[in-house]
């Protein structure tokens, strides 16, 4: 595609999006574990390049749905929204800005906490781990 | 010590692999039906084992990623999430064996019924998963689970001659009596139980927890050399016992307390003793295995934070999968239903996760940006080839000679 006349090579850095973003492992600024880049978000370029650029990650459940196939991607979106107590939820949404490193795993720059609340997570931890005694002490 | 510590994950993996529940019984039975005749198979899954666990190792040590993390990433949401419903379906039958199975070494031990041991069982396994720091869960179990070396010492007193036994083993035939398709639907089953997809999940990610760098890729291949031939010994000990004791007399084998029976006869009360106590490790072990596995590959397919390092309210979603895991194992192993039984039919899911799992990882382990210069050689690449026509040309057999041997029956 760099050798293609008709295409202008667009500003920043050029990755094969697919290949070295989606389904990654991301960590934040605590080196802890802030889920998968489930899907990207891509925006067209201002002037008519028709170049894309990926302007965010997409992350957590609602982000997965869409890229499931057919019948379970429908009903994995749907059971998401009824799930969701928001009236339309949206996946979290992690600017490109914070993202600090690409590789193996993506780093950014955020605690996974102020990406956005992880309703799964926080029911989980609220209604059943922190009741158990024991609960906020590592097994070490 | 230190070195002989060192690689207590992975004798714990082996146990969980090579004499858990199911194949505690199906060694013993397979001993009792074929003699010697299928013990190449053991030899054949070790070599396997080792082959893919060692890579899987040295990927988890040198980027902190453990399978699951590798098989989403290279095999996209879609066929991962196939793979996931499928291993994890493999992992949780057994799950339901061995917490069963813990019940049964129990049993044996106070003879109170199996059922009210269940609940019990459970709740330990929850509260040492919940508890006890890893380091020290896989020294304890591992090394109890070492009293299965029991077996190996009978075999010792009843062989009447070594060279006899290795001329059997090296010379397999189908017994008469015996149909070509029973034959293979056993030698299907036992390669399939030491190559089973939580083994690797467990030791990548106890890789992980254990905080292995660099420098630890001797600990890895320490693990994987020592731990997965021990294992195998101990299956094919449990394999020579029956076929010296129970296949003259034609004695077969469907129970626990009949696998313990050449131990009994041969070194007593005390050898029974010590036997029970390494069913009771093993079993709990491949227990802990198996649930910490259910966690970690479902963690690890959706990016969540796991394992025992971390304090539970950071990695709730892990702590309840395990929880909830076993309460539901718990609740099936009360409906009386044979843990066998189960573990048999959890083959016919590995069918289908075993491929989709060791590709991967083999992918993986030729990546120079993850691995830098420590990916396959040429050797390792082709052995692991070959490993994994096999394992695809079992898979596919499995499910038929299942259906045409109505289970082995």
């Amino acid at each position: 595609m760099d050798d293609d006349p008709g295409v202008t090579r667009p500003a920043g850095l050029v990755i094969d999006a697919a290949l070295e973003l989606l389904d990654r492992q991301l960590v934040d600024s605590d080196d802890s574990l802030a889920g998968k880049v489930d899907d990207l978000e891509l925006t067209p370029s201002e002037d008519d390049s028709h170049v894309l650029y990926v302007t965010a990650i997409l992350s957590g459940p609602g982000a997965l749905g869409p890229r499931l196939p057919g019948r379970l991607g429908r009903a994995w979106s749907a059971l998401f929204d009824r799930l969701h107590p928001a009236e339309h939820p949206e996946p979290i949404r992690i600017s490109f800005g914070v993202v600090q490193s690409l590789g193996p795993r993506i780093r950014i720059s955020m605690s996974r906490h102020h990406l956005g609340v992880n309703s799964f997570e926080h029911w989980t931890r609220e209604h059943i781990i922190r009741r158990i005694p024991g609960s906020g002490d590592a097994s070490q | 010590m230190k070195r002989l510590i060192s690689v207590t994950l992975g004798i714990l993996t082996a146990i969980g692999g090579f004499v858990d529940i199911g194949d505690l019984v199906a060694n013993a039975a397979v001993g009792a039906r074929f003699r010697w005749n299928l013990a190449w198979v053991v030899l054949v899954g070790i070599g396997g084992i080792i082959l893919y666990t060692e890579m899987a190792g040295r990927v988890a040590t040198l980027t902190k990623r453990a399978t699951f993390d590798i098989v989403r990433e290279r095999l996209g949401p879609r066929m991962a999430l196939g793979n996931l419903v499928a291993s994890m379906a493999v992992t949780f039958l057994t799950l339901i064996a061995e917490v069963a199975g813990v019940a049964l070494a129990l049993e044996l031990a106070t003879s109170v019924n199996y059922l009210l041991w269940i609940p019990m069982a459970a709740a330990l396994v929850w509260l040492v998963i919940w508890r006890v720091r890893f380091e020290r869960m896989e020294e304890v179990f591992g090394l109890l689970g070492m009293a299965l070396v029991v077996f190996a010492v009978a075999a010792w007193r009843l062989v009447p001659s070594w060279g006899d036994v290795v001329d059997l083993a090296t010379h397999p035939h189908v017994p008469t009596g015996e149909g070509a398709p029973t034959y293979w639907y056993y030698a299907i089953a036992l390669f399939g139980a030491a190559m089973t997809p939580y083994e690797v999940f467990f030791f990548s990610s106890g890789a992980v927890e254990e905080g292995w760098t660099h420098k630890d890729l001797v600990t890895n291949r320490a693990n994987v050399f020592v731990g997965f031939p021990l294992g195998g010994a101990l299956s094919l000990a449990i394999m020579s016992c029956t076929a010296m004791v129970l296949a003259p007399a034609g004695i077969g084998v469907d129970h626990l307390s009949q696998v313990a029976l050449p131990v009994a006869a041969t070194l007593g009360r005390l050898g029974l003793a010590v036997a029970l106590l390494g069913f009771f490790a093993a079993t709990f072990g491949a227990a802990l295995e198996t649930g910490l596995s259910l966690g970690y590959s479902v963690a690890q397919y959706f990016g969540w934070p796991w394992g025992k390092r971390q304090r539970p309210v950071d990695a709730a979603r892990f702590h309840a999968v395990v929880l909830v895991a076993l309460m539901i194992a718990a609740a099936v192993g009360l409906t009386s239903i044979d843990p066998i039984k189960v573990t048999e039919y959890s083959i016919v899911f590995s069918a289908v996760a075993l491929p989709l799992t060791y590709f991967p990882i083999l992918v993986l382990a030729n990546d120079p940006e993850y691995l830098g210069d420590q990916t396959n050689g040429r050797l390792r690449n082709l052995l692991a080839t070959v490993y994994l026509v096999v394992i695809v040309a079992a898979a596919v057999a499995a499910i038929p000679l299942m259906i045409a041997t109505k289970g082995g029956g």
